[in-house]
């Protein structure tokens, strides 16, 4: 689908209007997803495409998600997520999960933010410097 | 007829024989005049016939035919003249030929050796350059296959650290690397 400017920047106006304390707020979204699809206007397709778009990367950057190797302990994970909320600030939403794949370490990706310390991440580029 | 009388006078005198009489000769010869006359006459007719009619054309073709040789014989000179002086043409120009074509031999041959000098030259060339470019092939297989072999090696140490490591980690390790991970996100800048 094909976005106009205009669209574009209506949709962004309406991502602020969702924004309280510069937290995406879920009950406004809602709000407005539904008055604009019930608009029924030319451009209410793309706008709530390119709406959806903002909220899907804002969710994504409100989101941390944390994988290790072993289940991490309450007390570690209690550390990371504060440490989290420090760099990133509140709202931040945190999903734990168990990957056995990484061999050891732990790996986390906020966003396009990704810190890696994983046995395997230390394979591939071991492997990638030869 | 005097003629003839004074001839047989002259010729008596001189051999000492009495001369007699010219009519006593001409009776004692018999000498019938008109007879003598007409026959001299007629001599004469046929002398100029014959003269006229047969020896006349037989010398004229008698001269035409000497003509005719001797213009053959000069043409026969001439011609032989003209081979002699043609063969020494042909001689001459067999030398020249000669001299020619030995020259001409001896320019091919020294543009042969050039060509071959230079030919031998660039085959040289074309030689180095090939060794060149082998070297160079051969050097740039050794380095990827020693990439390769530093590719596959690495796979491998990854290959076997993989399936060592994760047995060997104990969970202290675990919590040791996550901690690790966590400082990372709040010193990293």
């Amino acid at each position: 689908m094909k976005i106009n400017k205009q669209a574009k920047r209506e949709a962004k106006e309406l991502f602020r209007l969702c924004l309280v304390n510069g937290l995406l707020d879920e009950q406004r979204v809602r709000q407005v997803a539904q008055r604009v699809a019930a608009a029924r206007h030319r451009d209410s397709p793309a706008i709530l495409s390119h709406f959806g778009r903002l909220v899907r990367l804002d969710l994504a950057r409100h989101t941390a998600t944390i994988e290790s190797a072993a289940p991490l302990p309450a007390d570690l994970q209690a550390a990371v997520e504060a440490g989290l909320g420090r760099r990133y600030g509140p709202g931040l939403t945190t999903a734990f999960a168990h990957r056995a794949a990484l061999i050891g370490g732990m790996r986390i990706q906020v966003g396009s933010d990704v810190y890696d310390g994983s046995v395997r991440a230390g394979l591939a580029a071991l492997e990638n410097s030869f | 007829m005097n003629v003839l009388l004074l001839a047989a006078q002259v010729l008596a005198a001189e051999v000492g024989v009495n001369t007699e009489p010219p009519e006593r000769i001409v009776a004692t010869f018999g000498v019938d005049w008109p007879h003598l006359l007409a026959q001299i006459a007629s001599f004469c007719i046929v002398c100029f016939v014959l003269y006229r009619f047969a020896y006349g054309p037989v010398l004229k073709m008698l001269e035409v035919r000497r003509q005719q040789i001797a213009q053959g014989l000069a043409n026969a000179e001439q011609i032989k003249a003209e081979l002699a002086r043609t063969e020494a043409q042909r001689q001459e120009v067999m030398a020249q030929a000669g001299v020619q074509a030995n020259k001409f031999i001896e320019e091919a041959r020294a543009a042969a050796a050039r060509l071959r000098e230079e030919e031998t030259q660039k085959a040289i060339g074309a030689a180095e350059q090939i060794i060149v470019k082998a070297r160079e092939a051969a050097a740039q297989e050794h380095d990827r296959m020693l990439g390769e072999l530093k590719r596959e090696v690495g796979r491998l140490v990854v290959q076997a650290t993989t399936t060592v490591t994760g047995k060997i980690l104990t969970s202290e390790d675990q919590r040791r690397l996550a901690e690790e991970t966590a400082k990372q996100v709040t010193t990293s800048p």
